[in-house]
């Protein structure tokens, strides 16, 4: 055999050789275990620790929650439609901050720093699922927000656990006022709204026994012009925040109780018309959220003049405007005495 | 003739050539043979071990997941691509999915269809940032004929092209149905982010390796449906095994006429749609 061939075949060898050599020392000793990869990875990729833990993990901590959720339209399992905790509130495990990645509902890990975080902007969360777009399949409930909701806040109407029940259990959180702060300040209140905050045959409303929040609320709606009156607008103008959280409680915990009136009963038919009402103000006027006013033991030529007001449109307000319009000036009278004579609290 | 048979004398004749070659090439295999028969020393040790990976409570040989997208119950919320991001820490931005939503609107007047997806820069705009996933409502002003919203993810196709292609052996199918990466292997050639007819691979800039969905492996070895599946508020994400004959994969490619996306190419891709049209690939 020549040199050349020689040599030729010798190389084929030696390259081989070292080929294998190599293969020996550098190959992951689990690679080709179960085919042409490391089969090392196939347990390191199944490692991974999973960060949405379903609605079983919420529960265990947040019980009422879940409880109000599982009943509710969020929770359809028979039309297939089911929200679940971890679609709005995040995930529920821990994640690596530094990934750069934050949920935009739910920012920081939960229950890591043990803080669930609660989506704030309604109005950008909800109708990511429920704004009015046109491939969306007709079923799904849709709006478009600034015609459904004004500038408000979805819960303001909704409780976003069960968005049917027209209840919101999220409520705008107040710092709680000072009731004896505020008695120093409402000497000038007195005036129209009684000694007492009951307002009997006086110009202004009945404030005993109303909800603080809603006190405050309308205290800085009259402030900032969004709602008028020739009396309220000037008398609000000089009040701080705290001013009204503080009037607020102080009102809030007179004592609303009247004698009701008893030739003043409301009839059958009002009864009905005032179960619509009782959606937001309770089914005895007592308001089932701090959002909205009670309505039992109120004046009832107050209450007369809010419905003719929305009626009129001199007083809006995206559920009570539409819903005034249909009521007769009869009707008004018979609701406003309904109310009037409800036991208050 | 006589120069061809100086040509014999002086020099390697053809018949001479051929039989030293032969003598060559066997030598060569022989060589060969030496390493084939090394290498099955892997396979010998193989027989000795387990021959499934060592995952805790879970057998690979017992499953055959599949995936299926009902695009007729779409909402286009794009929880889906959130939780994705966020359960496999995908990068943070608008351009990097291993999952990802794509709007079809057909708009009267107009032959072609328009698509968007979340990473289009007017519904980028209309998310405020890039964190975060909204679809813009673009068509209120356009009479539209027909749109649907279809979720697009990796196939974990049968046969799958980015496997084929790899030169490391980093990416591979596994034994349940899952087309996978080795982060550890995987040089970032991007060959396969192009063999891939789906679009479902990408180049992580962070981790500086190729990326993609992995049904979320680590989720379903624990008994746990995929991220997306789990957040999915209308039921439009359907994952499960199709050896299990009451599983919801089962009865979805049972009970309705499923379609796979570019069946032409040959991928057989594992991921079935309902409620697509022709427009969709």
């Amino acid at each position: 055999m020549p040199k050349h061939i020689q040599r030729l075949i010798f190389l084929f060898i030696a390259f081989g050789a070292l080929a294998l050599t190599a293969r020996y020392y550098f190959k992951d000793k689990s690679f080709y275990e179960f085919g042409h990869y490391r089969g090392d990875s196939v347990v390191e990729i199944a490692r991974d620790k999973p960060k949405y833990k379903g609605t079983a993990y919420c529960q265990s901590c947040h019980a009422p929650q879940f409880a109000e959720w599982s009943k509710g339209v969020h929770n359809s399992a028979d039309i297939g439609k089911i929200v679940k905790c971890e679609v709005c509130h995040g995930p529920g495990g821990g994640r690596d901050p530094e990934s750069g990645y934050m949920h935009a509902a739910t920012g920081p890990d939960h229950p890591k720093d043990l803080k669930l975080i609660v989506p704030t902007d309604t109005r950008k969360l909800c109708p990511l699922c429920h704004e009015k777009l046109e491939a969306r399949p007709a079923a799904q409930a849709q709006i478009v927000i600034d015609e459904h909701a004004g500038t408000q806040q979805c819960t303001l109407c909704h409780n976003p656990h069960s968005p049917k029940t027209l209840v919101g259990s999220i409520v705008p959180l107040l710092h709680p006022g000072n009731p004896a702060t505020g008695k120093s300040k409402a000497a000038a209140c007195l005036g129209c709204h009684g000694a007492v905050g009951i307002s009997q045959g006086l110009p202004g409303p009945t404030l005993a026994g109303q909800n603080p929040a809603y006190l405050a609320e309308k205290l800085g709606e009259y402030k900032a012009g969004k709602r008028n009156n020739p009396i309220m607008n000037p008398m609000a103008a000089g009040l701080s925040p705290g001013d009204m959280e503080d009037l607020g409680a102080y009102f809030s915990g007179l004592k609303c109780e009247v004698a009701p009136d008893a030739l003043n009963q409301a009839s059958a038919g009002i009864k009905a018309k005032a179960a619509i009402c009782a959606n937001c103000h309770g089914t005895n006027g007592v308001a089932t959220s701090r959002s909205w006013p009670n309505l039992a033991g109120q004046s009832k030529d107050y209450l007369v003049t809010a419905l003719k007001a929305y009626k009129a449109g001199e007083r809006t307000n995206i559920v009570m405007s539409p819903l005034a319009k249909d009521l007769s000036d009869a009707d008004m009278e018979n609701l406003a005495a309904h109310y009037a004579n409800a036991v208050c609290k | 003739m006589d120069e061809k048979k100086d040509l014999d004398k002086g020099q390697c004749g053809r018949r001479d050539f051929l039989s030293r070659l032969g003598c060559a090439v066997a030598g060569g295999a022989t060589a060969l043979a030496a390493g084939v028969a090394l290498a099955p020393e892997g396979q010998a040790a193989v027989a000795a071990k387990p021959n499934a990976p060592k995952i805790p409570g879970y057998d690979w040989g017992n499953h055959h997941y599949a995936f299926g997208v009902d695009a007729t119950k779409c909402i286009g919320c794009l929880r889906c691509v959130e939780a994705c991001k966020t359960e496999n820490e995908v990068a943070g931005d608008a351009h990097h999915f291993r999952t990802w939503v794509e709007r079809y609107a057909h708009v009267e007047g107009e032959d072609k269809v328009r698509i968007d997806s979340q990473a289009d820069p007017v519904n980028i705009a209309a998310s405020d940032s890039e964190g975060q996933y909204r679809f813009a409502n673009r068509y209120k002003d356009v009479k539209v004929d027909k749109a649907f919203f279809v979720p697009k993810l990796c196939n974990h196709c049968t046969h799958p092209a980015c496997v084929q292609v790899c030169p490391t052996g980093a990416t591979y199918k596994t034994k349940d149905g899952f087309v996978v990466i080795d982060h550890t292997y995987c040089i970032g050639c991007q060959y396969c982010v192009q063999a891939c007819p789906y679009g479902a691979r990408f180049f992580n800039p962070v981790t500086r390796v190729t990326d993609k969905c992995t049904w979320c492996y680590h989720r379903v070895t624990k008994g746990l449906q995929p991220a997306c599946v789990e957040v999915c508020p209308v039921g439009a994400r359907i994952f499960g095994d199709l050896n299990d004959k009451q599983s919801s994969i089962s009865q979805f490619v049972a009970n309705n006429r499923v379609a796979v996306l570019k069946p032409e190419t040959g991928n057989a891709p594992n991921v079935f749609y309902v409620g697509i049209d022709k427009d969709v690939e």
